[in-house]
């Protein structure tokens, strides 16, 4: 042993805040709510908040999150799951192909069953036969992608005279808090500051919800008691932070990884089922994933790793893609303007802490978002389409500074 | 405190991994509730027979007893039933997890992962000392507490017999002391503990018997209370090589290399790892260090390379001053360098042999010709060193990791060796290599030597050391403290100033600069 290489041995004492994950959410939410009403407000746009905006944004986050979901499980136990896309693209196949046939909640259990194949398939090659976790990863992506082009000639093809789409899918009915939703779409009307906006944005939430977006949401909860709560939680975690530290105590780190990953590919799947099913769309379309996978995988590492974060995370980049599907450009524009808003805050910050070169920085960008605003009358529309892959980067961008993945994250384990 | 049954008792173990012996007829019997060390040198194959009592590695022969009973141990899982714990010496902890975490994982069917948990590990974290939280993420704690925790985990799982490889390795001696402390307090509660190290003192100290293995079997059994440290470093370093013999001395009075008050501190408020070193050595001498391994050795060859930044201090080579020159630019001026890790740092595996030739030579001839790499050229040399040296190959194209040890090793002499080096910087020469390899890497020095080549070896062998050398220093704990005359002095002798065991001629007291320039 070589005593240099020994780490020190008092850790510098750290200042520790410790504030509750919970109240951190309800911080960000609270924070989110009054940035976006300042906003409406300030741009004169209240599309930004409005029933039809989250609604819209529920729906298209509701794919980024199972993906990024799916994501959580893989990478807790260790295994970089980049093939998320692919996973999710056989989710939409599966869930078109049994959805047509047999409804929406066979659909679901056979997008579930294809991504979970996917995730096998991950599984085999990354932790019996300790394949590169990105190689893999990307092979499943373009296994998925040509797979299901493939079948969808073979099978759809006939049904609907055109390879790249599926006959139509029944969707599921959705449900309202009639009472409640009544109520708050008057308070919407009335266009009072800061209220208004509550209330549409609760509104969206509240109204047409689809029995997926439950099931989403008790999926978050349900992977944050399994994984943080529960004995094969903690092993399964174990195997993410130090598998050989998790073998020397009798875990059996292979089946862990096994079980996370393919449970990763079926919630990728559900992921793709739930674009599939998305009231919007006919069936399965070819290429109608578009990154979302990827972009999970951002929501994911933006979530840090954990369930809530990721939630926020895929809420932020459903947001922004709502948003450009449903206003268009000049709605867009007024995003950029939260933006700015939301820089002069961080700089405020920043300068308070007395980072002058993060302040520095802030402001420079602060001040070119805002010249864009000034002098543009809208985005323009090849690039709104790319909101939420822009968001994406500048998020990640930003945010990826103190984030803490799984110490083993991505390192091929061997036995022995 | 002996009883009549042991707690332990290893009988006749064996273990064979392909081409070496890591243990043979080991025998140790362990008295319940007593500390009993394991001594013995790197390699000597104090880890592996720990492993074995572990049910990590399987004996190839032997019997191991616990309690009476024989038994018979497949897995680690099988050991822990059995009472028996390991404590690693490299941390088996997950950074990111509580404590609490760290502590349940594999035992969950104990107590659960909640509440219980917490209350039977509040419990039996008192006698361990750990005083933190059990909530607290492990990436908090520092090493001491890390080990506690480590400690806490054995607890956890019921064991009575626990195996401390290699504790105070990574503490501090006030973290030592403490760590001894705890194990007292738990000795009196019945608890039996058997204690790897090689350094001596620590182990007086603390055990009640010691068992000494060297190059895999146990050579006896002693009370560290009535044998002193002296007599423990002769039975651990023994005397059965036969002495690879340079007399006929070549010393001349020119100063090849010479290092001057040479400091290195590893992170800012520890011990410096080198300290105040001053060091010469002449055209055709061999300069030999001696030290257990972890006393900066491995700092101190890799300061004068140029592969660590020294914290002051002066490094000349002839004339030259190297203080400020990077590694390929003092391999340039003249430095040979065989790494003490030829896998880690002195090969390319899968490349072939002629591609390791050009390692460090890439911009000198016969390898290169201006900004061009000169393949025909290296691939002609190759063939020279592989003539030469008797490098065993079946040619030049194969890769490195095709060839045995002894083989591999002889290539990377041979390189090291090529364009006319001054100084010859040689970690470890031999270390695991046969003895056909071994004596051609020393006659291949011995030859050097006569040539007029100045050479600085660090060894962890002594007869290697006394044979080749013509000056011998001992360094301890980052420090030159005492020279050696290798004409007069014994391994026993050298042991003894090694582990820093107190005799008349190598005081390690207040002033080891004072004495070690007594020449």
């Amino acid at each position: 042993m070589n005593p240099s290489e020994a780490p020190a041995t008092v850790p510098p004492p750290r200042k520790s805040r410790r504030i509750p994950g919970w109240a951190v959410g309800a911080l960000g939410v609270a924070g989110a709510v009054v940035l976006l009403s300042t906003t409406s407000y300030l741009t004169g746009v209240p599309q930004l908040t409005s029933t039809g905006t989250i609604q819209t944004a529920v729906r298209l986050a509701l794919p980024i999150l199972l993906a990024a979901l799916g994501g959580l499980w893989a990478e807790r136990a260790g295994v970089v799951n980049i093939g998320l896309e692919g996973m999710m693209i056989m989710g939409t196949w599966g869930a078109a192909w049994a959805g047509y046939q047999w409804g929406p909640w066979a659909a679901l259990v056979a997008a579930a069953v294809f991504g979970a194949l996917g995730g096998l398939l991950h599984a085999i090659a990354t932790v019996t036969f300790g394949v590169n976790h990105i190689v893999s990863g990307v092979a499943i992506n373009l296994l998925g992608a040509g797979l299901t082009k493939y079948l969808s000639t073979l099978i759809f093809f006939p049904l609907s005279n055109n390879p790249r789409e599926s006959p139509a899918v029944p969707k599921f009915d959705t449900y309202s808090a009639s009472g409640l939703s009544d109520w708050l779409g008057e308070l919407e009307a009335q266009q009072r500051v800061g209220l208004s906006d509550v209330a549409g944005i609760l509104r969206g939430l509240v109204t047409g919800v689809s029995p997926l977006t439950m099931l989403a949401i008790l999926l978050v909860i349900g992977s944050y008691l399994v994984l943080w709560r529960t004995r094969f939680g903690l092993r399964l975690r174990s195997c993410g932070e130090n598998p050989v530290a998790a073998e020397s105590l009798g875990v059996n780190v292979y089946l862990y990884k096994y079980v996370a990953v393919i449970s990763s590919g079926a919630l990728a799947g559900i992921g793709g089922a739930a674009l599939v099913l998305n009231p919007g769309q006919p069936g399965y379309l070819e290429g109608q994933t578009n990154g979302r996978g990827f972009i999970g995988l951002a929501a994911m590492i933006f979530g840090n790793w954990r369930p809530g974060g990721l939630l926020g995370g895929a809420a932020l980049f459903g947001y922004a893609d709502g948003l450009q599907l449903r206003s268009g450009g000049k709605t867009f524009l007024a995003l950029v303007y939260g933006a700015v808003l939301l820089l002069v805050v961080i700089v405020i910050w920043q300068l308070v802490r007395r980072r002058w070169f993060a302040a520095a920085f802030g402001i420079l960008a602060a001040g070119l978002l805002y010249a864009v605003y000034y002098s543009v009358e809208e985005v323009p529309s090849e690039l709104t389409t790319y909101a939420p892959h822009l968001v994406t980067l500048v998020v990640l961008a930003v945010a990826s500074q103190r984030l803490r993945m799984p110490a083993a994250d991505g390192v091929v384990y061997r036995r022995g | 405190m002996s009883t009549t049954t042991p707690a332990v008792v290893l009988s006749g173990i064996t273990k064979r991994f392909p081409g070496v012996v890591a243990n043979s007829d080991v025998h140790l019997s362990v008295q319940v509730g007593e500390v009993h060390a394991l001594c013995g040198e790197n390699g000597a194959g104090k880890s592996t027979l720990m492993k074995i009592l572990y049910g990590m590695q399987q004996p190839d022969e032997g019997t191991i007893e616990v309690a009476g009973e024989q038994v018979r141990f497949r897995t680690p899982a099988d050991a822990i039933k059995a009472g028996i714990g390991m404590v690693h010496q490299h941390f088996m902890l997950a950074d990111n997890l509580t404590v609490q975490e760290n502590v349940v994982l594999g035992a969950e069917s104990l107590h659960g992962i909640g509440g219980k948990a917490r209350k039977r590990i509040l419990e039996l974290a008192d006698a361990t000392g750990l005083t933190v939280d059990p909530g607290v993420l492990v990436e908090r704690l520092g090493v001491a507490d890390r080990q506690r925790v480590e400690i806490l985990k054995v607890l956890y799982r019921g064991a009575k017999v626990i195996i401390l490889d290699e504790p105070t390795a990574v503490l501090v001696p006030q973290e030592v002391d403490e760590l001894f402390a705890t194990l007292r307090g738990m000795q009196q509660q019945g608890f039996t503990f058997l204690f790897i190290s090689h350094k001596l003192d620590e182990v007086r100290s603390i055990a009640d018997s010691v068992t000494i293995i060297r190059r895999g079997t146990t050579v006896g059994t002693a009370d560290p209370k009535a044998v002193s440290s002296r007599q423990l470093a002769e039975m651990m370093v023994g005397s059965e090589l036969p002495s690879p013999e340079t007399r006929e001395s070549t010393v001349t009075d020119r100063v090849v290399l010479q290092v001057e008050n040479l400091g290195l501190v590893a992170a800012e408020g520890t011990r410096p790892v080198l300290d105040d070193i001053d060091l010469v050595v002449r055209a055709g001498e061999i300069v030999g260090i001696a030290g257990v391994e972890g006393n900066g050795q491995t700092e101190l060859v890799e300061t004068i390379m140029g592969m660590r930044k020294a914290h002051h201090g002066r490094v000349l080579l002839g004339d030259r001053d190297l203080t400020r020159l990077g590694t390929l630019s003092r391999r340039e001026a003249g430095i040979g360098y065989i790494p003490e890790d030829r896998h880690r740092q002195g090969l390319l595996l899968t490349q072939p042999l002629w591609a390791n030739r050009i390692l460090g030579h890439q911009t000198r001839r016969p390898v290169s010709k201006g900004q061009w790499l000169d393949l025909a050229g290296a691939k002609k040399d190759t063939e020279r060193i592989v003539e030469d040296f008797d490098v065993r190959t079946p040619g030049i194209d194969v890769a490195a990791v095709a060839l045995s040890g002894g083989n591999q090793q002889k290539l990377v002499v041979g390189r090291e060796l090529s364009g006319d080096p001054v100084l010859l910087i040689a970690s470890h020469p031999t270390r695991g290599v046969d003895v056909g390899a071994q004596a051609l890497i020393w006659d291949e020095i011995r030859n050097a030597r006569a040539r007029g080549l100045a050479v600085l070896l660090i060894s962890a062998d002594l007869d290697e050391l006394i044979g080749l050398s013509d000056t011998i220093r001992v360094m301890l704990r980052g420090r030159l403290v005492a020279d050696a005359d290798p004409a007069t002095v014994t391994p026993e002798d050298l042991g003894s100033a090694m582990t820093g065991a107190t005799s008349a001629e190598h005081a390690t007291g207040a002033s080891p600069a004072s004495e070690s320039e007594g020449e």
